[in-house]
């Protein structure tokens, strides 16, 4: 999922101000997940919001809606009538979510309600983690399924660095050490071996460090 | 301008931590929502509550090992800090929320969790937000 949080409430207030009807456009599936932008998130920011410009004695209209995915046309279609009532809209989805709206509605101003931060999990309730950097060529197989890309500092890819102390990372205690998970996981796995492969410096072409990227599926096309 | 004289309360409860009694509510206005669970306690509800008017929220809940749910005082606790923050933020005064561990047999506590709620408000100020709610 993409794990995202939404943005200090001051910053939104300044964003929708110059708006007198706003659309609150959450988003149902991963910024949901993560707390920042499904259905309770868009009622809690929008009594926040009513609150504030009432004791600023400002008027603004605020509707909130929440669609199941704002990354997908077929989705988005639903939001068009809210979109068309209102002056601005205020995207609770990630940075995905808030373009493609934009792509869809050209005319329409579409404002970031949340600051996207990373490909992750919900690890234990409350806590989410980063576990992929989306380097488009993913080498998961050989380090037991945990990514040095992504969860060691350092970016190592052939064994920990000399600050690996107890299980947990020199550059801080709560960051457990991704080469340590990785050696623990192919113990497990009756896998050391792989530890034999030399890998070689990463083409980082295929990730976001090669410009932009586009993913083609020739059969989807028509 | 809507003149608004006597605080106006909203008194969240589980159904273990309150029960009125008379005079409880004296010199304030108070609209009580019981919840089966202190967990059911939810941020936009205690939001809500400002927006109808409300001077101050209260959230009474069990003592913490005392929730019958095992974690329902808890949750509640940290979503009453939760919507304290925004409070803070949108200038509302986070201090005009608050949360106790109380039993429903245990009237004389809470009656002076209300009446010190009256005080704190003659400091705090009445809903800044009401003048303008439509
Ligand atoms: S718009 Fe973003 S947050 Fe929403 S479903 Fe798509 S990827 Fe997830
Ligand atoms: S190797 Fe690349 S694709 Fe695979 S998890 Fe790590 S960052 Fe993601």
């Amino acid at each position: 999922m993409i794990t995202g949080s939404q943005k200090p409430i001051n910053e939104i207030i300044k964003l929708v101000e110059p708006y007198k009807k706003v659309l609150i456009l959450g988003c149902g599936t991963c910024v949901k997940t993560c707390f920042a932008g499904g259905e309770d998130e868009v009622a809690v920011l929008a009594s926040a919001l009513r609150l504030s410009f009432k004791q600023m004695a400002k008027s603004i209209d605020i509707e909130e809606l929440t669609i199941e995915r704002q990354c997908e046309n077929e989705f988005i279609q639903e939001a068009s009538p809210g979109i068309a009532r209102n002056e601005a809209i205020l995207s609770l989805a990630c940075g995905a979510g808030v373009q493609a709206m934009a792509k869809r509605f050209a005319k329409e101003v579409v404002l970031p309600g949340v600051n996207t931060t990373f490909i992750g999990i919900q690890e234990s309730p409350g806590i989410f983690t980063e576990e992929c950097s989306g380097c488009g060529n993913c080498s998961l197989a050989i380090f037991g399924g945990v990514c040095p890309v992504t969860r060691c500092a350092k970016k190592l890819l052939n064994g920990p660095c000399g600050g690996s102390q107890n299980g947990v990372c020199e550059i801080d205690p709560d960051t457990p050490c991704a080469w340590h998970l990785i050696i623990e996981r192919l113990t497990t796995l009756g896998q050391l071996d792989n530890l034999k492969t030399y890998i070689p410096p990463k083409n980082w072409n295929t990730s976001l460090s090669g410009g932009p990227r586009k993913l083609i599926r020739e059969d989807h096309i028509i | 301008m809507e003149i608004h004289n006597t605080p106006k309360l909203t008194l969240f409860h589980c159904i273990n931590s309150f029960e009125e009694t008379p005079s409880m509510f004296d010199n304030c206005q108070v609209k009580t929502v019981k919840m089966a669970c202190a967990s059911m306690t939810k941020d936009i509800h205690l939001l809500r509550a400002f927006e109808a008017g409300s001077d101050a929220v209260l959230v009474l809940v069990c003592p913490d090992k005392g929730c019958r749910y095992a974690q329902g005082s808890i949750r509640a606790k940290k979503r009453v800090d939760y919507v304290k923050t925004i409070l803070d933020d949108i200038g509302m005064d986070g201090r005009r929320l608050s949360i106790f561990n109380t039993t429903a047999k245990d009237s004389r506590a809470i009656t002076d969790i209300i009446q010190k709620t009256l005080v704190a408000l003659e400091t705090i100020g009445p809903n800044p937000a009401l003048n303008h709610l439509n």
